[in-house]
């Protein structure tokens, strides 16, 4: 009936004025084609008229007249507005907004647009890291983001890596950011017991494919509502939900091979070379201690034979020096090649597929992944299976429930790659096994299962005689209840449970060296971590008088975590088929569970002026079971202010100027102990002795131990230039963190070697900068570019009592790099003594003595000795760089894309903690060494060497801690680079596709370093040891769409 | 909607409710250290404790058993970089090789000791003492003294070489993390040694206490004290004392001596430290394994063995009973050098069934006797047939020897005897520099040779490292101490 009148009333109108027609029309996205659902069509100056767009982004509008003007308009797609001009088709291309300020990003307890925004943050979109073979999204991001440091701890498939926003605020305490999935603080970092085999990263629990968007809250007005866990940050990803229209499903395969390490790493010297140095060494040893050429080459020639005969090599010099030194003996001439059996290419595969879709009343994204990366060594592989579902559905009006679940299971194997003599197989390829090694026994021809001379294990032998892995199995579900009150009072309620267990399982056959003794062992460690996370919030949003809007939100947090621990393990093994802890003739069992709670509130109000004039200002106040009754609550607020200049009338007159904002904030934030019971004196019962309970004190405590809490300004401008063309910021911020924990070097005397206290001061304060532009757009061809440059400086400040600090890097628990607080310098000084190099005359060390003992020389007028023990110890210099960040480029010629992405350092210091042990001065002399060593060091032939001459009598230099070890830090590396090319869509269409695109990525393909001998990108600490090294990966990827 | 309300409120008054009990999360393997020690029965439990701690790595578990020999000239080694040949070699400093273990570990086992003894104190003040408690107050007190006794020997000079030199740090209490002790004197160390000693001596019982510390573990400790401080008379005294319970101790017979290595708690056991699996089980890392030989079983990998001294003298008489717990070395097939003391002999079975567990005898009968002997021969008037009497007891285990006669009997011939029966014991470098004996090394045996820069081949007490420099760690921490560094460790 409705319908009868309008066309009566139409009719009356097409004949009382000018021509109306029916329009109809596809709205379609500019970048691949698509059809776009739900698009807004209006026509211009008439209230109330217009349509929506359907499934298939078509439209058709009655009675328009044919002067009329069409606005088009799509969250996220520049708003359009097409005149009608006698047509009855109206097609139209949406063009993303380029205007990035008007992006949407979601940020604590909500989602603002970056133009809005009064706080510091950057955004990463699913476009940027879906190309990258990342196991985990922190793998993809590196260089992308100004401010944040992504280290990666090791090479090894599965590795955990390290995120450092704005540089180091805590000294003891945790320096990783909070991580928040779709609204909710989740667990972080490694879950894994073995920490000495493999570390389970359980954010790559999460396929990289399911996000679609990481945002990093930089400052206190960005993340002080998540108050005592933000200091350092917080890292909010938010996974994809269905749009609404027809399913799309995407399907996304692709292979990646790594035939090779990105870089050379203490590549070893020639099995030659190194029976050369042997010799050599102890040679020179004879000599200095006053034999015959005769008696030195005998002892030497001793020396090799005792260890290489064996082998089926025999060596002689018949002129008593190294110069006829020579290989005779059965196996002469051929050398064993580890490497070859210890790594291989590392294969990685990924497979996904999505379904996604929605009405206007429910949304729903659904995903299963399977990834599975063989890593470089022969023992180290990575598998995981990840199926995601995030639907919501509108009830009436009002309400909106949303669930996001995601499940996955996992698995690895890798071996311990810290300084470990008997697994790291990285470290044994380049230190321990010679190629005069050989796995079977020239003799009998059997496998060699004695130990080699230089303390390595044949591993041909003994890898199968152990095995290690580790699953992990998570389940996150987040229900979310959304209440539209009022239309501008929003009640939220959040509920998550996450919950991650790992199995550890690690088995010794009775044959290998570490389960012999006991005969034989299994150890099974279950590890079930629990987070519950109920938070509710209410937000009210007003505009007033069209130029008002005001914002509030108030809510409450609670959230506890649990973990549950148990050990099982079986020694003495029936049978080497049986790896289980149940048919083992001795058990052993431990069980045990620590948690913390918080209970938290939490508060902002905003205001903004006619959209130039913002501002606003939170509060939390948060009690966590980590500290004492006295000390666990605590207040956290933040204040912001933004100013968008090119909305004030006087900006119009400056056309070039497209935008400019500017903001400050200043706010208050804490971190906590990483401990959950440090401030509590314990008495430990792990002491049992003669089958009865043994205890012990095990800690002095420090009851009023208080939060780290950091005071940190942000001040940023935001501009864009010729219509965003060139767009980019600049942003300057200082942090003050106080009262910092830290374990405590205390006298042993006392009976422990630290305490936990809050001890210091540090500062860290710096730039960073960001500049994208688009170099050139002519017809199909675009070539845009970008840039992001960080600064920081990295200070101790103020330290209680003092007393400088002397600290050691945590990683392997090797005291790899020794560091100093001390007042006003670095947060990483190295500290240690100062080498100053070789003598060239005698190939001696020498070292300045830095202190008023009597010198025994003088190096570049400075007071010098060759015993290390005259010298002092000096800061020595800083692992921060003075520059880091990436740039990128991205080339489009139709549906051909080339992009590359780059990252850089420049400054700071790198420390080679595995120097000692393949470039020593003769130390070692039943290890390898570096071709490095082999060719710098000193001989009476080569005497302006960078290496002391080599002798074999126990000289502790190279053990020392030493500005030896320090190398420059910069680098560039090209992290990434991507060719694809997108089917054209007419051509995927007749193989009903809606799309299809195929890539070709590559990764660590080039790198430019300032010190060759090892890849100088290196861990948090600026140490290289004997972690496995990233690899050159190269990736072939399809993806499709129906 | 409605429904919603409630489930809001509900979820909002669990919280407001209970946030100090939501807040207070204890954790499920620790106990407030304020609280643990509140009865006998804790006591015990802290007793434990203290003993499992005392067989660390770092202590009787393995390495300063070894230090006691690698240096005394009774251990060589064949190959270097096998492990803790730092000790053979000396090659220490304070920030490389500088020993700390024995620092760190005992000061904590006697913070132990500390609160023990304080919580008992403090029970007894409050009127709730018990013999209980007193008893493992003296045990405490006792384990203190030796604890104390055992770090002025690794730190300090020799009592009679130097005795106003800087002995150790005396903590008695429980200290707070800020304290930066300074060392007391040697004589003031074993002025409390001495006082602990006699305060616990009463306290203890005189029955056997397997794995723990008796009356007569003090009295034996009190007799090494004594003989360490040359007084004589007190050390026979005490030693005396011991032997003279014969109810309890009696000494190993010829037939027997061997296999009481395969047996926990034998007859000459005056105190012994229980090692057990999955305790302070060391495995391929254990003394046991850093006793045999190379490649003898997997994870066996030659360590130390005996030197051609050692050899020499044991060779005195082929028929000594005490070739029977050795078992020939990587050097030859018919060199006996290396001991299977902790592997409980050539059946490799330990003393519970396990090659590694093995509990570690800290002080056997047959010490007394020799320190009866020695001391005996020290008195004032040197009663030189005692001395033959007591001597004759142990150097009885070589039977083909001459007995020792009150004509013949020398403060060599009891060392000598020592070094045979107490091999791989610990004892003989710390004999040897309260002798003031010169120590010469075996540095012939590496093969292939290799210069030692550290040392000369022969040394004496005179030489700086005898004694191990305090760490760089614990100067770091506790600068007060770096002016009291041990004398030409630089710095």
């Amino acid at each position: 009936m409705k319908q009868l009148i309008f066309v009566l009333l139409s009719v009356l109108f097409i004949n009382a004025g000018m021509a109306q027609t029916r329009i109809t029309g596809t709205v379609t996205a500019s970048e691949d084609g698509s059809p776009i659902p739900y698009a807004v069509v209006l026509v211009k100056g008439s209230r109330g008229v217009g349509t929506n767009t359907d499934v298939e982004g078509k439209y058709s509008l009655s009675n328009v007249a044919s002067d009329a003007v069409l606005v088009f308009s799509y969250v996220g797609y520049k708003t359009q507005e097409v005149p009608v001009a006698g047509r009855t088709v109206v097609n139209v291309e949406m063009v993303t907004d380029a205007l990035a300020l008007d992006e949407v990003i979601v940020v604590a307890y909500g989602t603002s647009t970056k133009g809005t925004f009064t706080g510091a943050a950057s955004v990463v979109k699913a476009d940027a890291i879906k190309d990258v073979p990342a196991l985990s999204f922190e793998n993809a991001i590196g260089g992308k983001i100004p401010g944040l440091q992504i280290t990666t701890l090791s090479g090894q498939a599965g590795s955990t890596s390290a995120i450092r926003i704005r540089g180091i605020g805590s000294m003891n305490a945790t320096n990783e950011p909070l991580y928040v999935v779709d609204g909710v603080p989740v667990i972080a970092g490694n879950v894994s017991q073995m920490g000495n085999y493999t570390t389970s990263n359980v954010m790559s629990t999460i396929n990289p494919n399911d996000i679609e968007s990481i945002t990093v809250l930089k400052d206190a007005a960005a993340s002080a509502l998540y108050g005592s866990r933000a200091a350092n940050g917080v890292i909010v990803i938010t996974t994809k939900q269905g749009k609404a229209g027809k399913p799309v499903i995407n399907f996304k395969a692709s292979v990646g091979i790594t035939p090779t390490f990105a870089t050379d790493n203490y590549e070893a010297a020639s099995p030659e070379q190194q029976v050369e140095l042997y010799y050599e060494n102890f040679w020179n040893a004879g000599k200095y201690d006053g034999d015959s050429d005769e008696d030195a080459s005998a002892g030497a020639l001793a020396q090799l034979n005792k260890r290489f005969n064996k082998h089926g090599y025999i060596f002689t010099a018949p002129d008593n020096t190294v110069n006829s030194l020579t290989i005779s003996g059965e196996r002469a001439g051929q050398y064993f090649d580890w490497e070859e059996v210890l790594f291989r290419t590392a294969v990685y595969q990924a497979y996904d597929i999505s379904v996604s879709g929605g009405t206007e009343a429910s949304n729903y994204y659904t995903s299963f992944s399977y990834t599975n990366d063989l890593g470089r060594s022969v023992i180290n592989y990575f598998d995981r299976i990840t199926g995601r579902m995030n639907f919501s559905q509108k009830i009436g009006q009002h309400i909106e429930f949303s669930t996001n679940i995601n499940v996955s299971t996992s698995g690895k194997e890798g071996f311990n790659d810290t300084r470990a003599l008997g697994n790291n197989y990285f470290l044994q390829s380049r230190n321990l096994l010679w190629g005069l090694y050989w796995p079977t026994d020239y003799v009998t021809g059997l496998p060699w299962t004695t130990r080699f001379g230089s303390y390595a294990y044949n591993p041909v032998y003994y890898n199968n005689e152990w095995e290690n892995s580790s699953k992990t199995q998570r389940v996150m579900a987040n229900e979310t209840l959304t209440v539209k009150i009022l239309p501008e009072l929003i009640l939220r309620s959040i509920f998550s449970f996450d919950n991650t267990q790992t199995f550890d399982h690690l088995y010794y056959s009775a044959l290998h060296f570490s389960g012999a003794s006991v005969g034989g062992s299994v150890t099974e460690n279950s590890t079930k971590i629990n987070e519950i996370v109920s938070s509710t919030t209410l937000n009210y949003n007003k505009t007033f008088g069209s130029v008002h809007t005001v914002g509030a939100l108030i809510g409450w947090e609670a959230a506890s975590n649990q973990t549950d621990y148990l050990m099982a393990k079986g020694t003495n093994l029936p049978t080497s088929a049986l790896h289980t802890v149940a048919t083992a003739g001795k058990l052993d069992a431990s069980s045990y569970y620590w948690g913390h709670t918080m209970a938290s509130m939490l508060s902002r109000a905003e205001y903004n002026y006619d959209n130039r004039y913002y501002v606003s200002a939170s509060f939390r106040r948060d009690g966590s079971s980590k500290l004492g009754p006295n000390s666990r609550w605590g207040n956290f607020w933040s204040v912001a202010g933004s100013w968008r200049i090119d909305r004030e009338s006087f900006m119009q007159s400056v056309p070039v100027i497209s935008s400019l904002r500017l903001r400050a904030s200043y706010g208050v934030n804490g971190t906590l102990p990483t401990s959950n019971y440090g401030w509590r004196s314990l008495t430990s019962y792990a002491s049992k002795y003669m089958e009865q309970p043994g205890g012990g004190v095990s800690t002095i405590a420090d009851a009023n131990l208080s939060w780290e809490t950091s005071y940190t300004s942000n001040f940023a401008v935001e501009f864009g230039l010729f219509d965003q063309k060139l767009s980019g910021s600049l942003e300057y911020f200082n942090r003050d963190s106080k009262n910092l924990l830290q374990d405590v070097p205390i006298s042993t005397v006392t009976g422990f070697s630290s305490t936990l206290q809050n001890v210091g001061e540090i500062n860290n304060k710096g730039i960073e900068f960001e500049l994208f532009g688009q170099i050139l757009k002519s017809g199909d061809f675009t070539w845009t570019a970008g840039i992001t440059a960080s600064h920081v400086k990295s200070t101790v400040t103020k330290l209680y009592g003092g007393q400088n600090i002397i600290w050691y890097e945590p990683t392997g628990g090797d005291n790899r790099v020794k560091f100093i607080y001390k007042e006003g310098e670095s947060t990483l000084a190295i500290y240690g003594r100062e080498w100053a190099g070789v003598e060239n005359e005698t190939g001696k060390n020498v070292w300045f003595t830095n202190n008023s003992n009597t010198p025994d020389l003088q190096v570049d007028g400075r007071p010098a000795t060759y015993s290390y023990s005259n010298a002092s110890e000096v800061v020595l210099g800083d692992v921060h760089p003075k520059l880091f960040g990436g740039f990128n480029t991205d080339l489009n010629w139709k549906g051909i894309s080339l992009s590359m992405n780059f990252m850089y350092k420049i400054g700071g210091y790198t420390y080679d903690a595995a120097g000692k042990d393949c470039n020593d001065d003769g130390y070692y002399w039943e290890r390898i060494m570096s071709l490095d060593a082999y060719e710098n060091r000193w001989t009476p032939e080569h005497q302006d060497a960078m290496y002391p001459q080599r002798i074999a009598i126990d000289m502790e230099d190279v053990n020392q801690k030493s500005s030896r070890h320090m190398h420059p830090a910069d680098f560039t590396r090209l992290k990434s680079v991507t060719l694809g090319y997108t089917l054209p869509a007419d051509l995927v269409r007749k193989v009903k596709l809606s799309g299809a695109r195929i890539y070709f990525n590559g990764a660590n393909l080039w790198t430019l370093a300032a010190w060759k001998v090892y890849d100088p990108e290196v861990n948090e600490y600026g140490s290289r040891g004997w972690e496995m090294p990233l690899g050159k990966t190269y990736t072939f990827g399809i993806e499709a769409s129906f | 909607m409605k429904k919603i309300t409630i489930l809001l409120s509900v979820l909002g008054i669990m919280l407001i409710t209970s946030c100090e009990d939501f807040l207070d999360v204890k954790p499920s393997n620790y106990a407030a250290s304020e609280t643990s020690i509140t009865n006998a029965a804790d006591a015990k439990v802290a007793m434990n404790g203290l003993m499992r701690k005392m067989t660390d790595v770092n202590y009787y578990g393995r390495n300063f058993v070894i230090y006691g020999d690698a240096k005394g000239g009774d251990f060589a080694i064949r190959s270097q970089g096998r492990g803790l040949d730092y000790y053979y070699s000396f090659n220490h400093s304070p920030s490389s090789g500088s020993g700390s273990g024995f620092w760190t570990q005992i000061y904590h086992c006697i913070l132990q000791a500390n609160n023990l003894i304080q919580n008992i104190q403090s029970m007894e003040d409050a009127g709730n003492g018990s013999t209980a408690l007193s008893e493992y107050k003296g045990q405490a007190l006792t384990a203190r003294a030796l604890m104390y006794f055992d770090l002025v020997r690794i730190y300090g000079k020799s009592y009679n070489m130097d005795k106003t030199s800087y002995g150790v740090p005396l903590v008695l209490e429980p200290l707070d993390a800020s304290a930066q002790p300074t060392r007391a004197s040697v004589e003031e160390v074993y002025t409390q040694i001495l006082k602990d000693l006699s305060d616990a001596a009463p306290l203890l019982s005189q029955s056997k206490q397997n794995g723990y510390i008796n009356y007569y573990a003090n009295k034996a400790i009190e007799a090494r004290v004594y003989l360490f401080m040359d007084n004589y008379t007190a050390a026979l005294a005490a030693a005396e004392e011991v032997i003279a319970a014969t109810g309890m101790y009696s000494l190993y017979s010829n037939e027997g001596w061997v296999d009481s290595w395969a047996t926990p708690y034998g007859s000459e056991s005056i105190f012994e430290l229980a090692i057990y699996p999955a305790e302070a089980d060391l495995t391929t890392g254990s003394l046991g394994y850093y006793l045999l030989r190379l490649y003898k079983v997997t994870g066996a990998s030659g360590w130390f063995m005996a030197s051609d001294y050692w050899i020499t003298r044991m060779s005195e008489d082929l028929t000594d009973i005490r070739w029977g717990i050795m078992d020939y070395d990587e050097s030859s097939p018919t060199r006996f050098g290396s001991s299977l003391k902790y592997v409980g002999g050539a059946s490799l079975q330990g003393d519970k069934s396990s090659r590694s567990a093995v509990n570690v005898k800290v002080i056997r009968l047959s010490e007394m006797y020799l320190i009866a002997a020695e001391a005996a021969l020290g008195l004032p008037v040197p009663d030189k047939t005692k001395a033959a009497t007591y001597l004759n007891e142990i150097r009885k285990r070589s039977p083909a020897l001459e007995p020792a006669t009150d004509l013949t009997v020398t403060v060599d011939m009891i060392i000598d005897e020592k070094s045979k029966e107490f091999f791989a014991e610990g004892l003989r470098y710390f004999d040897m520099l309260r002798l003031n004996r010169s120590i010469e090394y075996n540095d012939e045996f590496i093969t292939p040779a290799v210069v030692i820069t550290h040392r000369t081949k022969i040394i004496d007490r005179t030489f700086y490292k005898t004694i191990l420099p305090i760490s760089q760690t614990e100067i770091d921490a506790n600068p007060a101490i770096a002016d009291q560094q041990n004398p030409d460790y630089g710095n």
